[in-house]
């Protein structure tokens, strides 16, 4: 009897030992909730950003219309890039779904290089980029593509902090125990955010 | 598990000396905020300097909103709209949680101009807006070496363009997601406690003594667990509207965070 007691109280003392690491080690325990919220958040930043910039392009594209006639191939790459991008749908679980998240930037990153290409063949009409509906928008995409810049490294800020916590303790421990649905989360890829957005000259 | 464990740590190792790379190409280093113009290339007399201060507080005092200008000795290698942005979050410009904040940004080594604009303001002081402000009040001036000129008249539209409907983006608050605990980290902290306490009996009473649950409990006491020690440190600065004057010291920023909003152009 003696001993079944003894050893219930080393098993005590060693579940304590235990459970007095992950409380004191317990700071830890939020962060994980914490960068996922917060790298989500980030996240829908992007899309917004890029929604924004896929609702500029039909009035661009129907100004650009009436002045640049022959350039009908261009306009019609941006058109469908912009369907292209338009069709992916993305929300929250995108971020740690690789493939998803591939075909997201790719479509996004050909959307941008048709209306790089776009913004480049205007400048060969001075009488587009002398209208004022014109300079509105092409600030506006300017803009745009600034906020898109700034918001994906927000993101991959974010996502940096996020993927490190869950590898490295104490969040290991809680990625293994308590949030075994968190996932890495993917990220832009650095060689294509060096890039810049297309600026164009007055 | 424990390869598990040590694979993990490379991981992260890896990952700390990426992020060390990473910060080392990002560090860019700011302008102290000495007040509402910061002449770091020295283009503007004590003057105008003067008189723009004396604008930017008026403005201030009328709509809480802060507008600051800055000239810049360099950009450090990087475009005006990076450098803007990281700028204004810096010096946290702007009123915290409605983000009202404004920087008109002069790189005269580099002949660039920015307004950049805060989240708050993006719906006053649009990308259109800033851009015909740049290239009608600012760029003229600047390309007849008349910098004073180009920034007084600048700042006047800056300030017209977004006291417009003062009213109506006063009433209007942005507000960024904070990083801030919720209720459901206080209950999972209380469950754990719970938790803990709950197995903490019935040890003690399986060893019929009291002797372990002591150090144990101490330890649960210890008070609340603070989540994420920092994340309050950067928003520390306080807001406090009208109680500044125009003069020299005692001008901070507000809390305020900028995204990208605004225009550029050079000369």
């Amino acid at each position: 009897m003696n001993d079944i007691v003894c050893i219930l109280r080393r098993i005590g003392i060693g579940l304590f030992a235990v459970l007095a690491g992950l409380l004191v080690c317990g700071c830890g325990i939020n962060n994980l909730p914490t960068y996922d919220e917060s790298a989500k958040a980030k996240w829908s930043d992007v899309q917004n950003q890029y929604q924004r910039r896929a609702d500029l392009i039909p009035n661009l594209v129907e100004t650009v219309k009436g002045y640049a006639t022959q350039e009908r191939e261009v306009l019609t790459q941006v058109t469908e890039a912009r369907a292209k991008a338009s069709q992916i749908k993305v929300d929250a679980s995108t971020v740690s779904d690789p493939a998803k998240f591939k075909e997201y930037q790719d479509a996004q990153n050909a959307l941008g290089g048709a209306l790089g290409r776009l913004l480049v063949t205007v400048e060969r009409y001075p009488d587009l980029k002398s209208n004022q509906n014109f300079l509105a928008l092409q600030s506006q995409l300017e803009g745009t593509e600034n906020r898109i810049a700034v918001a994906r490294r927000d993101y991959i800020e974010s996502v940096r902090t996020y993927n490190t916590e869950l590898r490295t303790f104490p969040g290991v421990l809680w990625a293994s125990t308590l949030y075994r649905s968190y996932k890495p989360m993917e990220t832009f890829t650095v060689a294509e955010d060096v890039t810049k957005p297309p600026t164009v000259k007055f | 598990m424990l390869s598990s464990f040590r694979a993990a740590r490379g991981d992260a190792i890896l990952g700390l000396l990426l992020s060390a790379v990473a910060f080392a190409a990002y560090a860019l280093t700011f302008p102290e905020l000495t007040g509402r113009v910061v002449d770091d290339a020295g283009i503007l007399d004590p003057a105008t300097k003067a008189a723009l201060e004396r604008k930017l507080a008026e403005f201030e005092t009328k709509t809480t909103g802060q507008l600051v200008v800055v000239t810049l000795k360099s950009l450090q290698g990087t475009s005006i709209e990076d450098y803007g942005y990281q700028l204004g979050r810096q010096w946290q410009i702007g009123q915290k949680e409605k983000n009202t904040g404004a920087l008109l940004i002069v790189a005269p080594n580099e002949r660039k101009v920015r307004i950049e604009v805060g989240y708050g303001l993006e719906g006053t002081l649009t990308d259109a807006v800033s851009r015909l402000i740049i290239e009608n009040s600012i760029l003229p001036r600047f390309r007849a070496n008349d910098f004073a000129g180009g920034i007084g008249r600048g700042v006047d539209d800056i300030i017209q363009a977004a006291s417009v409907d003062a009213e109506e983006w006063k009433a209007r608050s942005k507000k960024r997601p904070d990083d801030e605990p919720g209720l459901l980290d206080i209950l999972a902290f209380v469950f754990f406690l719970f938790i803990f306490f709950m197995i903490a009996s019935s040890i003690s009473r399986q060893g019929r003594g009291h002797v372990q649950t002591r150090p144990g409990a101490r330890r649960g006491s210890r008070g609340p667990i603070i989540p994420f020690p920092g994340s309050w440190g950067s928003s520390g600065s306080s807001w406090s509207g009208s109680s500044w004057s125009g003069s020299s010291g005692g001008f901070s920023g507000g809390g305020g965070s900028f995204g990208g909003g605004g225009a550029s152009g050079s000369w």
